[in-house]
């Protein structure tokens, strides 16, 4: 028995000889407000506040070894505004995390599509299709950074199917191709299986339906399982966004940010900034951009959830 | 946990409160005083032998307490000792590698040492210029490492060429004559020539090279961008056509380690040699070749500091005093070439440097300390490097304009260097 | 489905697999190659002798069983622990009703548009003056309560705002007050959701490499990631064979058990997870 039920009891006989102040919406109010309570305080305390400081950093001049700490106001804003790497930066970032969400999405749910046939062997390949998300990342990156030499094994194996691979760390498109499969590979798999539980919730009645109405394969597709697992593609979208514009360690190890600013995206520049070149007040400024990114990019998505999210509408 | 997330808590007011920048004063020291060096190698003989030393100290200063030693990873080295300074856990004493040094020197965050360590006047002064400051010495060169050449000769001589060591005799030791060998052992499936830490990104180890040409990155006060300088432009023309002509180098993103056996040749600094002792190959080191300028030197430093910011500075400077006395230097010389003048002879080092023969000491090591300059810094080092990197990636595609890339070099960076 | 479909299937599945498993089986073979045969080209499939003596050195380096248990125990607490918080944030965010509901909601999910690289100063100085630097506890609290954990949170509130209302109403009916009917009835149900955010987690905290970086400073007290960036010589350079087979004995165990709990995990969350 919990306290609540006590509560619950001892609130109902006082019901019963005056007007309660415990109300049964005042006490769920209160377990409402018990329950979200830590997740709330670690908000503020690990959240709210350190981003507050962060932006209370953009508005200075620090340098770390001098120790000093210095009031600018909005001049690291104007450096923002005319930074010359500004526009290379933005490219990378564009580029890359459109790439990524894309072929992330699409390689998911056609793996799922894929695995969700009935096909004797599925449970198998469905393990290999997820492995490299058990795959410590500092390890899977530096395994791909041999095999991408120019001489390594990607190469290795084109050699193999009588094609001669390029150089693919130290071109400028390749480079940044390279980054976005290695993560695509790296991470697909998780969005692979919320997928393929998606895929597995569709009534099988529903396709049937469809199909006595005469609908083709891709149809079917369009009208039955898109819709039917709409949320999932909600969460996955808006995970895979997030997470696209948060990739640091795989360019850390993989290309430092070249050839030349090819693959040097938001998140790579603002540690730059901030660790490398010790601004950390300019880093700060970039923290609080791509913040502002990150979240109108959110909020779209979740705006649009009502047009097209099927359990939300 | 209840405490924890208290004490957490008020912490985080604190450092609101204290606007998380300057951080305040350290409480007054009592009872021993624990110290804390931030290092870069993680090797077991290292570190023994710091903790010997650090032994011996406290035997004698039982007010110190104890003396740690804290390998933060080479790659991100100087990031992690910022973070830690900016987020108030400064160590009280750090190495400092030489492209980071003109920052740390400049900005004031170091103690000054000249009072402090033993016989300062003996150290070599193309050693300790890094670290000098209006006459004040900032850190204490403890590891000074001239770059030399080593050669697999087994690969040369399989590919029918003279060994280094026969073209010093004839007086023919130079960079076009290297490259002969090298693009020679690359044509019979090895490769030639690689240099130590570059991979198409460090670019301040190609100094091992243009300083034969007498190129330099930055004018003397540093104010003016030397990449499209005529030295410049000849000697990355010349390194140019060996990667890409003559394939005497491998060519960007191809892994060649000379040490498995791999490659002709590699530039590296001396403390490389440990990496030989149980070599399966013939091997010899010798001096940079000489360039069109004629013969020269250059070293790589590394330098040990106490932070101004370290509540134990006092007896941080103090045990850095006893760590790099005569005695000390000379240990640590096994691994570190020292600075000192006195230690300076082919004779003391070969006791601890067993794997060179006496003529290389004197030549690669001895004779390269007093004369080397030193890899290219300047102020603000981490982001010229990273900006001269990336305009730097144009050169390296066969059919390269070098002036052209050159000078985007210069003006990509001139503005940076104006200040 | 005919012979023909299902053999293009078949090798549709093989052809893809081939990057999703070649780095691993690299992984592991190479590091039980000499280090000359790592960069032959082209690259060989088995190693030709093999050779366990880095796997031996890979103990004598670092601590690493000591770092092994660091990462595990850190993982598992951070599991469990968001497990916990996600749960009931997630459960009164979809099914009770307060005041500054959604306000709050909106609060929370502040933390998933902040990536760690922002705030990582800030809570570097604040783990610093508690006295926690180079202690564990940052590894674990910021996961659990911080930024990590609000995706753990929006996937348990999809799943709660998903669950049907008649069983708790049911339970409410027979005197269950709410947190009883949270604790008793909702959260067996939640089963499968919780087994998505387990995994989610697990792995999060498993992959942790700035952090851990920059928290921690005594090798005993490492985690697994920044074990793995150890393995070098004295002066930097990477020691291949050892780094690698660092890196397998990271991998193989987590992909054991993985196979091993696989059917339980995505056949869990077919039923009643996070489906349409």
């Amino acid at each position: 028995m919990t306290a609540t039920d006590i509560g619950d009891r001892v609130a109902g006989r006082a019901a019963a000889r005056r007007r309660p102040f415990w109300t049964i919406p005042r006490r769920d109010a209160l377990v409402g407000y018990l329950l979200v309570s830590p997740q709330l305080a670690g908000s503020v305390l690990f959240v709210l506040l350190p981003f507050g400081l962060v932006v209370w950093y953009s508005l200075q001049e620090w340098n770390v070894l001098a120790g000093t700490f210095e009031f600018v106001g909005g001049r690291n804003y104007e450096k923002l505004l005319a930074d010359p790497n500004m526009g290379a930066v933005l490219t990378s970032t564009a580029l890359f995390s459109a790439g990524l969400v894309v072929l992330n999405l699409a390689l998911a749910l056609t793996l799922a599509i894929l695995l969700n046939q009935k096909l004797a062997g599925t449970t198998f390949f469905r393990t290999l299709f997820f492995s490299p998300v058990l795959v410590s990342l500092v390890a899977w990156t530096i395994v791909w950074q041999f095999l991408l030499q120019g001489e390594g094994g990607v190469n290795g194996l084109l050699a193999v199917a009588g094609v001669d691979g390029p150089n693919w760390l130290r071109g400028e498109g390749t480079a940044l191709l390279s980054v976005v499969v290695v993560q695509v590979i790296k991470n697909v798999g998780l969005n692979m299986v919320l997928f393929l539980a998606a895929l597995q919730g569709v009534p099988r009645q529903l396709y049937e339906a469809a199909h006595l109405d005469g609908a083709g394969a891709w149809t079917r597709f369009r009208r039955v399982t898109v819709p039917l697992i709409s949320p999932t593609i909600l969460l996955t979208s808006i995970i895979t966004v997030v997470g696209s514009l948060q990739v640091f360690a795989q360019i850390a190890v993989l290309t430092q940010g070249g050839p030349g600013m090819s693959t040097t995206v938001l998140v790579y520049y603002l540690y730059q900034q901030a660790f490398q070149f010790r601004h950390f007040g300019y880093g700060a400024t970039l923290s609080v951009l791509l913040f502002l990114i990150v979240a109108v990019l959110t909020l779209v998505q979740w705006r649009m959830r009502r047009k097209w999210v099927f359990h939300e509408s | 946990m209840k405490t924890k997330l208290a004490a957490l808590t008020l912490s985080a007011l604190l450092t609101v409160t204290a606007c998380g920048g300057g951080g305040g004063d350290a409480p007054a020291a009592q009872g021993p005083q624990p110290l804390r060096m931030t290092i870069w190698t993680s090797n077991e003989a290292h570190l023994k032998l710091f903790k010997e030393i650090a032994d011996d100290y406290r035997k004698t200063r039982p007010e110190t307490g104890e003396i740690t030693f804290d390998p933060l990873p080479f790659e991100n080295y100087t990031t992690t000792l910022t973070t830690q300074i900016a987020g108030g856990n400064p160590p009280d004493l750090a190495w400092i590698l030489e492209n980071s040094a003109p920052d740390f020197v400049g900005s004031g965050a170091l103690v000054p040492l000249k009072s402090k360590i033993q016989n300062p006047g003996e150290l070599v002064p193309a050693a300790t210029k890094l670290w000098e400051k209006d006459g004040e010495l900032f850190a204490y060169p403890f590891s000074t490492s001239p770059f030399g050449v080593f050669v697999n000769t087994d690969l040369v001589k399989a590919a029918g060429q003279k060994t280094p060591q026969e073209l010093i005799k004839a007086g023919q030791w130079d960079w076009e004559h290297a490259n002969e060998i090298n693009k020679a052992v690359a044509a019979k499936g090895k490769h030639g020539l690689t240099i130590w830490d570059f991979d198409y990104k460090g670019w301040d180890n190609l100094a091992t090279i243009w300083r034969g040409w007498g190129a330099t990155a930055y004018s003397e006060d540093g104010t003016t961008c030397r990449f499209n300088s005529p030295e410049m432009v000849e000697a990355m023309t010349f390194l140019h056509t060996m990667i890409f002509k003559d394939k005497a180098m491998p060519a960007p993103g191809t892994v060649a380690d000379f040490f498995a056996g791999d490659a002709a040749m590699v530039v590296a600094q001396i403390s490389r040699a440990a990496m030989l002792e149980d070599g399966e190959f013939g091997w010899d080191l010798v001096p940079l070749p000489a360039g069109p300028k004629g013969e020269y030197a250059v070293i790589g430093q590394a330098g040990i500091g106490v932070l101004k910011k370290s509540p134990n500075a006092e007896a941080a400077a103090d045990f850095l005093a006893f760590f790099t006395d005569e005695a000390n230097s000379a240990k640590l010389a096994a691994y570190f070439p020292p600075a000192r003048d006195s230690l300076l002879t082919a004779e003391t080092m070969a006791k601890t440097s067993p794997l060179l023969k006496p003529e290389q000491l004197q030549e690669v090591v001895i004779d390269g300390i007093e004369t080397g300059v030193v890899k290219p810094s300047h102020t603000g080092q981490a982001e010229l490097a990273q900006t001269v990197r990336a305009s730097l990636d144009a050169l390296w595609v066969a059919d390269a304009d070098v002036k052209t890339v050159l000078d985007g070099v210069c003006a990509k960076i001139q503005p940076m260097l104006g200040a | 489905m005919s012979r023909r479909v299902k053999l293009a299937l078949y090798g549709a599945l093989c052809a893809l697999c081939v990057p999703f498993v070649f780095p691993t089986w690299w992984m592991v073979t190479s590091s039980v190659k000499p280090i000359s045969d790592i960069f032959s080209f082209p690259p060989s499939l088995l190693p030709g002798r093999w050779d366990f003596a880095s796997y031996g050195r890979v103990f004598e380096l670092q601590p690493f069983a000591q770092q092994y248990w660091n990462s595990l125990y850190i993982a598992a607490v951070v599991t469990v622990g968001t497990m916990a918080v996600a749960a009931m944030a997630g459960y009164a965010f979809a099914r009770i009703r307060f005041p500054g509901q959604n306000a709050l909601f909106v609060v929370v999910l502040v933390g998933l548009l902040i990536p760690s690289e922002v705030t990582i100063v800030p809570l570097f100085q604040m783990f610093h003056t508690a006295g926690l630097t180079d202690t564990h506890w940052p590894l674990i609290l910021v996961p659990i309560l911080g930024a990590p954990s609000v995706l753990a949170t929006f996937i348990m509130r999809q799943f709660f705002i998903a669950l049907p209302g008649e069983l708790e109403e049911a339970a409410r009916v027979d005197g269950l007050g709410r947190f009883g009917t949270f604790a008793r009835v909702a959260l067996p149900l939640s089963r499968p959701a919780l087994g998505a955010v387990a995994i989610f987690t697990f792995l999060h905290s498993w992959n942790l490499y700035l952090e851990p970086i920059v928290y921690l400073s005594t090798p005993a007290n490492f985690t697994l990631p920044q074990a793995l960036t150890q393995f070098v010589d004295a002066y930097g350079g990477p020691m291949w064979n050892v780094q690698l087979a660092a890196a397998s004995m990271t991998a193989l165990p987590v992909l054991v058990v993985f196979v091993l709990a696989q059917r339980q995990f995505i056949e869990g969350l077919a039923h009643t997870g996070l489906k349409g």
